[in-house]
């Protein structure tokens, strides 16, 4: 007969720490039980209502299986494992043992702390659902449930991190998904191991077949209304526990052109707007390596009073062009990186002191001409409207300003040339990269550049496999 | 070993243009170096060129509005060497790309065009859009006189030369492209606009309140202010050319003096034949050039009818020149249409008379009719004087008649007929 | 499949034009002034037609070109015919790639520049070359609205300054001057040969052969519209003007508001013009992997970029002298892989589809 202090010993002697807490109890009639849970991840009130009241009214000689219908807790789970019992209290979920039952119960009680629903801040909307994903994997998978109800939603949970055990929750409609892809995906998250998995980027490594590129290659996003349509889209999603920002693949560029308030505008609204990212994206990549190119290789470029104005700003500046440039990107640079890590309430003072005192006085001293300045901050801005695409856009536009300076005009035409070149055989499982563009993928270009009405957009994405080609029928 | 190799091609590649980028020398002229010459003056001398460059010089400024424009002369073989001399006083690479005018002085008649202008066709040189114009006097000194409407003198001299003026039939606009396109054509004729800079009030070209003297002589420039009598046929004249220049060296004196300012006209036309200065038009002759080369939008014509003065406003304007060869006679046919609105009336007007006063008479619309016909045949007679093909009826011939073209090229413009066909009607 | 039809059709109608945009207008309107668009319509429908002859003979076979001389040759032979295209596809990069080369420092700087700065050109050369055909495709799937778009704006900027009658009188010059001056300008024509390298590469389908010609044809309408386009411009003094694209736009009158404005759909243009140019370096690579079966595209592709670099660095500043070389003595070698090879296609053993 196994006894309860043994059970619980089993556990203890694994986890030793003091936060694993360990409730002796018994029922009116004598019968001893024990729950163990990890304090602080575990909800302690609901081990009361749900397991503690209950089984008050257990007899002496009750059996497990006796036990168990008493438990009022929607989520019992049988356990033989100790090695199992101890996982699960990592977890935050609660492990009951009966005295003289080798076998025990796991308790879904967990409810570590974190942050309620609220709309994300890098995807704010004015029209349509503002709920955004939380830290806590479970809220996540219910924001997804909450939308999905079908019966062909499969949600695989996965774990990955040796020691953090993060959980991973792989969703993906079975019936539209490419038959071998979430295999795929499961093989490459299972077949590395890290110790620690505190974000979705980590997995995100995991998943890209060519890590070190500087393009990636899976979307992400932290609303579940995009996340749920990618997935109706054929698209293998992943939720990482500890994460707010999902993963899909296969992921292709526009992608990220595409914003979730496209699809509940206008459709002419969301073309001019999605035309307008496009071209605020090349700006914002563009303008200050032209700009320098300009002055120093291409006179031309510049409109001839723009010119004057220019060369009258910039005419007493110890600096050349290029180096004026690349100061003021670095000093912006600089501020970016700053505004975000510091205290809000430095952060504010900072953004005052960045703006105004260094941007006024650099001008005024006469180190960094106004154009500069105009130039840098117009490029910052262009980037933000494609905010999925900043670190790669603002890595290609410092890459583009050494190229300018050094080479000139034909250096940034080339390296251009260069990046589509390397684009157009880019693949993420079986997408190209560059899709519905190069290769043109015909139907796909109604929901690219241009936002067709919803009666144009009948089939999901062909640029990818998909078994299940029809999205939409008009009846 | 092929992965270290790539890596350190790499790396080689970012340090090659860092070291570019922050070096910043590759023999190339950049803003910096450069001086933004906006305006070029061209006179000759002793066989030498002489270039005054007008030069934008920014000054350091915050809101970068601080232009100043200063005037550097270089002189040479070619106009390059006289550039050249520019920038070796200057220390300023001169780029001629943003160059909008060229302005040619009048010395420059003794010699053939293209001498002058080759320079400015070499490949990327600069645009082929700059203006160009003749100047009365000396360009370098045309280019010195300050403007009353622009403290700018280039800037100045380009408003008097714009398209809106070309579309008014008061200037007749060329630029390099132009001129060489007509040059090296069949006609073998170009024309430019004429600059004359007059003292303030004094809107007319004529003798005495030239500021640089009268360049076509007293006898032409009277014929202009009023009819186109047959001073016209003087002022055009090949003989004018001596005391063209005569008279354009006492005036440049006259105006390096006294820093008076000056207004700028371009209502005569110089025209060259084969690349040679050939003449000036005065402004009646210069106004039948315009309207039958360019399309007009509203043209405007002073002309005398039973007495009255009458001011006519063209608009609609359509002008057209065409050679027919009809059984062996090269007939030239001189078109006009335009629909007309009384401007100016030199007579009381009854208030009752106003609202039905915009319609033209039909004997007003005769006047105005015989006046262009006037004008017109003048031109052709200039043109014919001159063997200088303005209206381009060898290029017709070449192109539109090519099996007569060797029987009439020689001695087409006195031997064709000229008809002219105006059609004038009151828009009301 | 490596590459679809529809790129095929881009290539042919994209490529073909921007290679032809430079200098053969200038060098045409040198030849034969006025008619120039006589000669280049000789080139195009003799180019046509063997465009079409291939086209069709795809339809017969599912072979590649490699395959074909095999099955009738041999496999040395094939080799050996390889090897010839690839020295074929340097031989044809030369003149375009010098061209390239000065029309860069003519549009992107200001001032003469040295060398060095055309050089990185063989860094995305080397880089590109190395790809295979999936690669070629795509990039045309790329390139056609970059081609489309700048090349529009280009002709809006340019139209309203031509004067059609800069035209006549028509077919003024010797008959021999201007079936010359298309011989003079064969260099500048290979596209049957990129249609030969496709060969078997791509999934043949009914009307593919029609496609792909009219896609050529379309491009040589262009061309012909563009040479009456800077002809009717610039008449008389067309010679003088070199890299005629960059030249037709000036005139526009927002140009003077808002400066060069044309540049910048020149320089979109470019990247269309950087793979037209790599295509050659790319089928060279292609054949010489065929002809010694070395695999390693990387290498080759360093081999033949580092060939046509020493070409360019011997040969800096003697275009002109290069241009009569081509002009008077390599339309033999251009007439017959170009336009005589393709044909002999006919005569290999094909498999019935």
């Amino acid at each position: 007969m196994v006894t309860l202090e043994k059970n619980i010993k089993g556990i203890k002697d694994v986890l030793t720490s003091q936060d694993i807490l360990v409730f002796e109890f018994q029922s009116s009639e004598g019968k001893r039980f024990a729950a163990i849970y990890a304090d602080g991840i575990a909800d302690k009130q609901l081990l009361g209502e749900l397991v503690v009241k209950p089984l008050r009214e257990v007899k002496k000689d009750a059996k497990l299986d006796e036990v168990k219908m008493l438990l009022a807790s929607p989520e019992v789970k049988d356990c033989k494992k100790i090695k199992d019992g101890i996982a699960e209290v990592s977890d935050g979920n609660a492990v009951l043992f009966v005295d003289g039952e080798k076998d025990f119960f796991i308790i879904g009680l967990k409810n570590p702390p974190g942050r309620s629903v609220a709309e994300p801040p890098t995807q704010i909307t004015l029209k349509g659902p503002r709920e955004g994903f939380t830290e806590d994997i479970k809220v996540n998978l219910g924001l997804v449930r909450k939308r999905l109800k079908s019966d062909k939603l499969h949600i695989k949970m996965l774990k990955s991190g040796q020691r953090s055990d993060t959980a991973v929750a792989m969703i993906y409609l079975d019936d539209v998904v490419q038959k071998d892809l979430p295999e795929d995906v499961e093989k490459r998250i299972l077949n590395n191991e890290i110790d620690l998995i505190p974000d979705s980027s980590y997995i995100a490594q995991f998943i890209s077949k060519k890590p070190k590129s500087l393009f990636k290659r899976n979307g992400t996003s932290e609303k579940p209304d995009i996340f749920c349509a990618k997935i109706c889209e054929g698209r293998v999603g992943l939720i990482v526990d500890g994460s707010p920002i999902a993963l899909t693949v296969p992921y292709i560029l526009t992608e990220d052109l595409q914003a979730a308030e496209d699809y509940y505008a206008v459709s002419y609204r969301s073309t001019i707007i999605r035309i307008l990212r496009v071209l605020s994206l090349v700006v914002g990549m563009f303008l200050p390596a032209m700009y320098i190119s300009a002055q120093l290789f291409k006179i031309q470029l510049i409109p001839f009073q723009l010119l004057l104005k220019i060369s009258s700003s910039i005419s007493s500046l110890p600096l050349s062009p290029s180096v004026e440039m690349f100061l003021t990107l670095f000093v912006l640079e600089v501020l970016n990186e700053a505004s975000i890590r510091m205290p809000k309430y430095v952060g504010l003072a900072l953004s005052v002191v960045g703006a105004l005192v260094l941007g006024d006085t650099a001008v005024k001293a006469g180190i960094i001409s106004t154009p500069a300045i105009i130039i840098i901050a117009f490029s910052a801005i262009c980037l933000y409207t494609t905010p999925d695409l900043v670190e790669t856009t603002a890595t290609l536009r410092w890459i583009l300003l050494i190229v300018s300076g050094s080479i000139g005009p034909f250096g940034i035409v080339l390296f251009t040339a260069f990046i589509i070149c390397y684009l157009v055989t880019e693949q993420s499982y079986g997408a190209p990269l560059l899709a519905p563009f190069a290769p043109v993928v015909k139907s796909d270009l109604y929901d690219s550049m241009v936002k067709a009405n919803m009666n144009k957009l009948n089939d999901r994405p062909r640029s990818y496999v998909t078994r299940d080609k029809v999205r939409f029928k008009a009846k | 070993m092929i992965k270290k190799l790539s890596v350190i091609i790499y790396w080689a590649i970012l340090i090659a243009l860092l070291a570019l980028f922050f070096t910043n020398d590759f023999g190339l002229t950049d803003i910096r170096k450069t001086s933004i010459i906006v305006a070029v003056g061209v006179d000759t001398q002793d066989g030498e060129v002489q270039v005054t460059a007008q030069l934008a010089v920014p000054q350091p400024s915050e809101s970068g509005n601080n232009i100043q424009y200063t005037q550097v002369q270089g002189s040479g073989l070619t106009v390059a060497d006289a550039l050249n001399e520019i920038n070796s006083k200057t220390g300023f690479y001169p780029k001629l790309l943003f160059c909008k005018l060229i302005l040619i002085g009048e010395e420059c008649q003794k010699d053939e065009l293209f001498k002058v202008l080759s320079c400015f066709y070499r490949r990327n040189y600069s645009e082929l859009t700059a203006l160009v114009a003749m100047c009365q006097g000396r360009a370098s000194d045309m280019l010195a006189m300050p403007a009353t409407v622009n403290p700018e003198t280039s800037s100045a001299i380009l408003q008097v030369l714009s398209d809106e003026l070309e579309k008014s039939a008061n200037v007749s606009y060329a630029n390099l492209k132009d001129i060489a396109e007509t040059n090296y054509s069949k006609s073998a004729a170009c024309y430019m606009p004429y600059i004359e800079a007059n003292k303030p009030g004094t809107s007319e070209s004529g003798g005495g309140d030239s500021i640089g003297g009268d360049p076509a002589g007293g006898s032409g420039s009277g014929g202009s202010s009023g009819s186109s009598g047959g001073g016209s046929g003087e002022s055009s004249g090949g003989g004018s050319g001596g005391s063209q220049s005569e008279g354009s060296g006492s005036g440049s004196s006259d105006t390096g003096g006294g820093q008076e300012q000056v207004e700028f006209t371009a209502r005569r036309t110089a025209f060259f034949s084969n690349g040679k200065f050939a003449g000036i038009l005065d402004e009646t002759q210069a106004f039948a050039l315009d309207i039958l080369k360019n399309s007009i939008r509203l043209a405007v014509l002073p002309f005398e009818v039973d007495g009255i003065n009458y001011t006519l406003g063209m608009k609609n304007a359509n002008g057209g020149i065409k050679l027919k060869v009809d059984k062996g006679v090269p007939r030239l046919t001189l078109s006009f249409k335009a629909k007309a609105q009384i401007q100016g009336k030199r007579m009381t007007l009854d208030p009752h008379d106003v609202p039905f006063d915009d319609t033209v008479k039909q004997s007003v619309l005769e006047g105005a009719k015989k006046e262009i016909e006037k004008r017109f045949s003048d031109l052709v007679k200039v043109c014919a004087e001159t063997d200088c093909d303005l209206l381009g009826a060898r290029n017709q011939l070449y192109k539109y008649n090519n099996k007569y073209f060797d029987a009439f090229n020689e001695d087409l413009l006195t031997r064709m007929e000229v008809k002219y066909e105006i059609d004038i009607q009151s828009i009301n | 499949m490596k590459i679809c039809t529809r790129q095929i059709c881009f290539i042919m109608l994209a490529y073909t034009v921007v290679s032809k945009i430079l200098v053969y207008p200038t060098l045409l309107s040198s030849l034969c002034g006025r008619d120039l668009w006589f000669p280049a319509l000789i080139s195009f429908a003799v180019q046509a037609m063997v465009v079409w002859a291939v086209s069709y003979l795809c339809s017969r076979t599912d072979k590649t070109l490699f395959q074909l001389i095999e099955g009738t040759l041999g496999n040395i032979c094939a080799r050996i015919i390889y090897g010839l295209f690839g020295l074929f596809f340097i031989l044809g990069t030369l003149m375009p790639l010098s061209e390239q080369k000065l029309y860069v420092h003519a549009i992107f700087y200001d001032t003469v520049p040295s060398l060095l700065v055309f050089l990185p050109f063989f860094f995305f050369s080397v880089y590109a070359a190395s790809k295979k055909l999936t690669n070629i495709g795509r990039s045309a799937d790329i390139c056609l609205p970059i081609f489309v778009l700048s090349l529009v704006f280009i002709f809006i900027m340019s139209l309203m300054e031509v004067h059609w009658d800069n035209f006549l009188p028509a077919l003024k010059t010797p008959v021999k001057t201007l079936f010359g001056s298309s011989l003079a300008t064969t260099y500048l024509f290979f596209e049957p040969c990129w249609l030969l390298m496709f060969m078997g590469h791509f999934k043949y389908k009914k009307w593919d052969a029609a496609k792909i010609t009219a896609s050529y044809i379309g491009g040589g309408l262009i061309v012909l519209f563009f040479l009456f386009v800077f002809y009717g411009i610039y008449g008389e003094i067309a010679v003088s003007r070199q890299f005629a694209v960059s030249k037709i736009s000036l005139f526009f009158p927002a140009i003077d508001m808002l400066g060069r404005i044309d540049l910048v759909a020149l320089y979109i243009l470019e990247i269309a013009m950087l793979f037209a140019l790599v295509l050659n370096i790319q089928l060279a690579v292609h054949c010489f992997v065929k002809c010694t079966g070395w695999e390693n595209r990387n290498a080759l592709s360093v081999i033949v970029n580092g060939l046509l670099l020493a070409f360019i660095i011997i040969f800096d500043n003697k275009y002109n002298d290069l241009s009569i070389v081509f002009g008077k003595w390599m339309w033999i070698v251009f007439l017959l892989f170009a336009t005589v090879i393709p044909l002999l296609g006919w005569t290999m053993k094909r498999r019935a589809k």
